[in-house]
């Protein structure tokens, strides 16, 4: 909301300075964006005196000028030819700049210096009604009493101050000069006092013009109107012009500022009407018919929806209601009668009709944060009034007040204790009763009951929790005593602490941690060349998304990951290891029928050239004995990963998720040139099966016996199932084994592999003997023989 | 005798400290201390010296045999340091030079922000509460006093999957759900990801919030005022000052925004704070009883307060990062300065 600081002066007297101001806005809650100065529009532009005038040596139509400017003398040349010496003219210096953003240099014209410009009223923004001889065609002469050297926007008024302060929501009231002023009069102490809303009637009466017939009370719960006769269609006053402007409205004719006026000063959005195009001298509010077509303001025509309200004549739609008028019954320069709308609509109708034709006004956006019952008939009073005052017009007596009966007055009752009991601190009740009257909170108490009355246009307070923040609001926030709530256990829960553990133990591995956006692109399946009825593909869609790539919710986190690395790998970072715990989101059903399950995964990659798939399954063997979950590895295929190097990871026969390295299409699909090996696991599922104090085991003082194993296997006999065998033969003196050499090809047999394996044989209560030793190998080895396994 | 004595003692010192390896020095050992030496082979011939002789020459026969082992043992022992100062010499490395050796990665400064601000809660007894990210508006916004066409819902524009289910705009839907399945009293910070159509350099269309709530018996503006104190203090500074300012939330009454003193000027006014010397941090406020109510817990005997904190805001301001979009990125030369 854009606040002159002249027009909050007609309401309210304010001995401070606009800073000071806004510091005490801020302090009842009223942010101040922005402090505009109007004079930061022009620059640098002086009133000059032109000394002498003599023609350019080297034109006709040029002449040159010396000016006093106060702080000396100047030479500017000019085209213009109504300047003599003596006159007193606006001078834009070097450096000026003019209200259209125009920068003024020091040059030469035809040879001949020039140290600036002499403007004309044009120049400086302004009309003959700114300053008389503003409209001529030529330099703009300047009062001769002007002291050369005096601030254009000094001599032209263009000082005013503007303070942008940002409105919350509940409080559409202050979306008004009037109603900041009310605040501006509480937190400064000071009267407010109310617009001026007198005016004369003519004989007219308003119903012999116009009857209004409101069908639809729930959207429009009041409809006013009044009459204007023998209107004159003229620019409108100075004041009138320069207040709209310094908010932001362009000034068109004194008909239409009007409106902006009042919107602006009262807040209550208004409507002309021409009275000779309304039909039947009519005027219905109502739903509009399905397809009812109405030009509107903007030129463009809007076919309306029943849900829609329109506000018609006897035969047709004239205006979308509250969001813009219509053409056919517009003012122009031959309108005689003016009827002037001032009504209250339901906020979310403006916002639905403004959302379904793609159109808004400053008209629809205030009706959108809503208007109370207290605007339509001051702002109706307040317009007519205006008219009253520049002469534009007969006013017609008496208006039409189309409503329900109904207002949103109130009084409250309670305790002032309670108020207390909210705030923490204990405000005397005189005190309490102070801040409310200066805020016209009428109150008055009877013991510790106060009786509040609220006026219509507060229909954010409700109940004495309101009443505690208008109070706080004003008592001060920096009265408050900091007191600290009682202890209580709190804590993570060991799943959360988990959550933690598992990502520091990924830091450790070097990896960095990444976050993405939960919602990926739809081609993500087709990039992962999922099958068509993979149940990854069902996915939940966002109706509303920010772009077709960012309108499904992920159900994996290995997209997001392959991105990131592609965007690293663009970007020259050749290797990386990062890991990502998210959400996915799987739904039961599509569409959408109850939430979705959201269960945390967490994806890890590395990339580079030193990376390799048993570097990542070894950081995952080391999650399962770091929380003692016994991961065991399947071959499995997944379908953007390479199928000869891809496993399945199970925890007690569940599948919980996969390690493998990227398929080469996808690989190119990302256009990443390096291997990639991602891992993507269920998290949730760490966290809540996984173990952190495991019990103690008892470890043997006794020596250990280390044996080596030279085999002979299958070429495609995998590792696990040769140690399985090992394991269960060898029997519980086996502590630890490990295969530490794989070879094929040279002096091995084709078809088969040599595998090297290390035993550690060890006993709790004793020394291993040789020959137990010997036997127990024996038995591996025989154990062995039934999956072609042999000593080499 | 004695002049061979004499020729042996005269010679030895030169010889031994010539020598230049410990094979050297053995050899020496034998030439003169060994079973045919030169010095046994003296103290064998002794025998055939004058009795008056005998212990004169036996007395400077075996000075001569401690002077050898003597200059055996230092010549022994200065081999040794030479041999190894050429060890060492010989391993010297070039210390500036750095390999790459691994190195631990790093958490993402979202989740250094996260935990500090988690931390700074759970030491005054908050439990961490999670909920839905796809949410009901029901939670999100209904039982927080937000109806359907609620003019504060155009403020955070929200993703809708359909009519009633949405991506949650705030971790406050946490507190909806809370208050309905616990009795008070309830002490949570919900740490979370939520979601607003938004996308330039300071808003993201998803970000993260951690919600606060307390309800029990006699809450108050004060117990507000000393929470966040706290909080501020331990996440901004000791010397961190506080203000409240008024605001508006509907599911807050009173309701109020919380600046702390910049921590860049400390008050001063600079680019930070643009020259206000005050940062806005978070929202918060005394929970409205609407809310309470709506959720099941009666506003006659409980009250409470809730606030909301933006992660990515304060790991900004924390980390001095210039573009929301930054964090999302995810480049590791971004990533790797926050170990």
């Amino acid at each position: 909301m854009k606040v002159p600081y002249s027009w909050l002066k007609e309401f309210v007297d304010i001995d401070i300075t606009p800073a000071e101001l806004g510091d005490k806005l801020v302090s009842v809650g009223f942010e101040i964006e922005e402090v505009i100065e109007m004079r930061d529009s022009i620059k640098n532009v002086v009133a000059g005196k032109i000394l002498s005038v003599e023609k350019h040596p080297d034109s006709d139509h040029l002449l040159v000028c010396s000016v006093d400017v106060g702080t000396g003398k100047v030479q500017i040349v000019t085209g213009a030819q109504n300047v003599k010496t003596g006159d007193v003219v606006p001078v834009a210096l070097d450096g000026a700049v003019l209200p259209d953003g125009k920068k003024i240099n020091s040059g030469a014209l035809r040879g001949v210096k020039s140290e600036g410009m002499m403007c004309s009223g044009g120049e400086l923004a302004l009309t003959e009604s700114d300053y008389p001889g503003a409209g001529v065609y030529g330099i703009l002469i300047l009062d001769a009493k002007t002291q050369p050297g005096t601030d254009i926007n000094e001599v032209i008024g263009n000082t005013e101050t503007v303070l942008d302060v940002a409105i919350t929501a509940n409080r559409p009231d202050c979306n008004s000069i009037l109603g900041i002023a009310r605040e501006v009069a509480a937190v400064t102490g000071k009267k407010l006092r109310m617009p001026n809303l007198s005016y004369t009637v003519s004989d007219y009466k308003t119903k012999d013009f116009i009857s209004v017939e409101n069908r639809n009370f729930e959207l429009c719960p009041r409809y006013m109107a009044g009459a204007v006769t023998e209107v004159t269609e003229c620019e409108s006053p100075k004041i009138i012009r320069d207040r709209l402007k310094a908010v932001g409205i362009r000034p068109i004719n004194n008909l239409v500022d009007v409106t902006n006026y009042v919107l602006t000063e009262i807040g209550q959005p208004m409507h002309a009407f021409d009275l000779k195009n309304l039909a039947g001298g009519k005027i219905v509010v109502r739903n509009a018919a399905e397809g009812e077509k109405i030009t509107a303001l903007d030129g463009k025509e809007y076919s309306l929806k029943v849900s829609q309200l329109a506000i018609c004549d006897a035969e047709k739609p004239v205006a979308i209601a509250g969001v813009m008028g219509g053409m056919y019954a517009s003012i122009g320069n031959d309108t005689e009668t003016v009827i002037l709308e001032s009504a209250r609509f339901a906020r979310d109708s403006i916002r639905h009709t403004s959302r379904e034709l793609n159109l808004r006004s400053d008209s629809s956006a205030r009706y959108e944060k809503g208007i109370d019952f207290y605007s339509q008939e001051l702002g109706l009073k307040r317009a007519l009034s205006l008219f009253s005052e520049y002469g534009w017009g007969k006013i017609a007596e008496g208006f039409i007040d189309a409503n329900m009966g109904c207002t949103s007055e109130k009084t409250l009752v309670y305790d002032y204790k309670a108020v207390n009991s909210i705030i923490g601190i204990d405000v005397e009740k005189e005190r309490i009763i102070r801040i409310l009257n200066n805020l016209e909170l009428s109150t008055t108490a009877e013991g510790d009951v106060l009786t509040t009355f609220v006026p219509d246009y507060r229909e954010d307070i409700e109940g004495v929790n309101d009443i505690a923040e208008e109070v706080v609001r004003f008592y001060g926030y920096d009265e408050l005593a900091p007191r600290l709530i009682s202890t209580k256990r709190g804590g993570k829960s060991p799943e959360q602490l988990r959550f933690d553990k598992l990502k520091n133990m990924l830091v450790g591995y070097g990896a960095y941690e990444t976050v993405s956006y939960s919602f990926i692109s739809p081609k993500a399946f087709d990039m992962l060349l999922m099958k068509e009825n993979d149940p990854l593909r069902k996915a939940v869609e966002i109706s509303n998304p920010l772009g077709a790539d960012f309108s499904i919710m992920r159900t994996t986190l290995s997209y997001s990951m392959l991105k990131i690395i592609n965007t690293n790998y663009k970007r020259g970072n050749k290797e990386g290891r990062f890991f990502e715990i998210a959400n996915v989101y799987l739904p039961e059903s599509l569409p959408l029928e109850k939430l979705p399950e959201e269960k945390q995964h967490i994806v890890i990659a590395f990339y580079g050239e030193n990376e390799g798939f048993y570097k990542l399954k070894g950081v995952l063997e080391d999650i399962s004995e770091t929380f003692a979950l016994n991961f065991e590895f399947k071959r499995e295929e997944i379908s953007y990963l390479h199928p000869g190097r891809t496993a399945s990871v199970y925890s007690d026969g569940k599948k919980i998720g996969y390690v493998g390295e990227v398929h080469p299409l996808v690989q190119d699909t990302f256009e990443i040139d390096k291997r990639i090996y991602l891992a993507e696991l269920d998290a949730d599922y760490i966290f809540e099966k996984g173990i952190d104090i495991k019990p103690y085991k008892a470890f043997s003082k006794y020596q250990a016996v280390e044996r080596d194993l030279a085999l002979l296997a299958p070429i495609d006999e995998e590792a696990a199932k040769i140690l399985g065998v090992i394991s269960s033969a060898a029997g519980n003196i086996l502590e630890k084994m490990e295969i530490f050499d794989v070879y094929v090809g040279g002096q091995v047999p084709k078809g088969k592999k040599s595998v090297a394996v290390k035993l550690l044989f060890r006993l709790h209560d004793g020394t291993l003997t040789d020959s137990e030793i010997n036997a127990r190998i024996e038995k591996i080895l025989e154990a062995l023989k039934s999956e072609n396994v042999f000593l080499r | 005798m004695l002049d061979k004595i004499k020729s042996i003692s005269d010679s030895v010192k030169k010889i031994i400290s010539e020598a230049d390896g410990s094979g050297v020095l053995n050899d020496m050992r034998v030439k003169y201390l060994g079973k045919n030496g030169e010095i046994t082979a003296l103290l064998k011939n002794l025998k055939n010296c004058s009795p008056e002789e005998k212990p004169f020459i036996g007395k400077h026969i075996n000075i001569l045999r401690e002077q050898v082992e003597k200059l055996l043992a230092e010549r022994e022992k200065t081999l040794a340091e030479i041999e190894l100062n050429k060890k060492i010499e010989s391993e010297k490395i070039d210390v500036t030079l750095s390999l790459n050796y691994p190195k631990k990665g790093g958490l993402h400064p979202l989740t250094l922000a996260r935990n500090e601000l988690v931390d700074a809660f759970v030491g005054m007894g908050f439990e961490v509460k999670e909920g839905p990210e796809i949410e009901l508006d029901f939670y999100n916004f209904q039982q927080l006093n937000i109806p359907k066409d609620h003019p504060s819902r155009d403020a955070q524009d929200t993703f809708y999957i359909n009519d009633n289910i949405l991506l949650r705009t705030q971790t406050s839907a946490v507190q909806a759900r809370t208050m309905e399945s616990e009795k008070p009293p309830i002490r949570i910070v919900c740490p979370g990801k939520v979601y607003r159509l938004d996308d330039d350099a300071t808003h993201s269309p998803m970000f993260q919030q951690i919600e606060g709530l307390v309800v029990d018996k006699n809450i108050n503006l004060c117990d507000l005022k000393g929470t966040l104190d706290e909080f501020a203090r331990k996440f901004f500074g000791e010397d961190t000052k506080t203000r409240f300012r008024p605001s508006y939330f509907p599911f807050t009454e009173p309701s109020v925004e919380l600046d702390v003193s910049c921590f860049m000027c400390h008050g001063k006014g600079c680019r930070l704070c643009k020259g206000t010397g005050w940062i806005e941090v978070l929202g918060a406020g005394v929970v409205n009883p609407v809310v309470l109510k709506n959720c099941g817990i009666d506003p006659e005997i409980y009250s409470g307060f809730a606030f909301g904190i933006g992660i990515e805001r304060c790991a900004m301001l924390k980390y001095g990062i210039p573009d929301m979009r930054i964090l999302f990125e995810n480049d590791i030369r971004f990533l790797s300065q926050y170990k």
